[in-house]
């Protein structure tokens, strides 16, 4: 305990983690319509530099 | 001697009502997400759309049956600029199972009422519905959030992504600090 009277430069992320709200189905919507919107946008970045066949090969897994 | 009938039967009991069944079979249960009706979906699309959809579909068409696999819809979907979550396609694809999205295919009439169905879909997120989607997790509502606690929450909220779309995602996006600027600079963009 040697820094009471500064800001020890301990990470932030450590206490947020705790903090990350699993069963909130508030939460869970908003993250979903996030990563929605990142998978779509993620999906037509790929797409556009090939407008062919390619377009196909790297098709990931989705069996969800 | 003539057989006296007792008038007071004694096989059959007075019931004043019949007793109903005790054992009713319950209802099932109602699925999680019930199917949609694809067939009263109606197609809307123009001529010149339907022709830019059936393009985009046949890129996607691997076999050559003029059909693609249930896991291809929504990546279908998603180059025609629609967001799905993993959970409405699931549902218009009637929640089929790990197996069924590998070997079950559609054709390209049967994948329009789906496309329909997600455009008409009043869920639809904006621009400003991912910022405040992303505002839910800014921690001090300054406009930005952790990169680290942004992938902590993509991997495990929601429809979880893998570290390698996350990865993907957030190339280039947090700065000398670690943060992510989710307001005004639409950085983080969907179109």
């Amino acid at each position: 305990m040697d820094c009471h009277n500064e800001e020890c430069s301990r990470p932030q992320e450590e206490e947020d983690i705790m903090d990350i709200p699993l069963d909130d189905p508030e939460a869970n919507r908003a993250a979903a319509k996030i990563q929605a919107g990142f998978r779509g946008h993620m999906t037509r970045k790929k797409m556009k530099p090939e407008d062919k066949a390619e377009g196909e090969e790297r098709q990931e897994d989705r069996g969800q | 001697m003539a057989p006296k009938k007792d008038p007071k039967a004694p096989a059959k009991k007075a019931e004043p009502a019949p007793a109903p069944a005790p054992a009713a079979p319950e209802p099932a249960p109602a699925p999680a997400a019930p199917a949609v009706d694809l067939s009263a979906v109606k197609v809307e699309f123009s001529a010149d759309q339907i022709e830019d959809y059936r393009e985009a579909f046949g890129l996607f068409d691997r076999v050559g049956d003029s059909k693609v696999a249930y896991n291809q819809i929504a990546d279908i979907m998603r180059a025609l600029g629609q967001n799905p979550t993993n959970k409405e396609v699931n549902k218009l694809l009637g929640n089929p199972t790990a197996d069924d999205m590998v070997t079950k295919r559609v054709d390209f009439e049967g994948f329009l009422p789906m496309l329909q169905t997600i455009i008409n879909s009043p869920n639809k997120a904006g621009f400003e519905d991912y910022v405040e989607g992303l505002r839910v997790f800014d921690k001090e509502g300054n406009g930005t959030v952790m990169g680290a606690e942004l992938r902590i929450v993509l991997s495990t909220l929601g429809e979880k992504m893998t570290e390698a779309e996350i990865d993907s995602l957030m190339a280039g996006q947090e700065d000398e600090n670690g943060c992510v600027n989710y307001e005004g600079k639409p950085q983080i963009t969907t179109s």
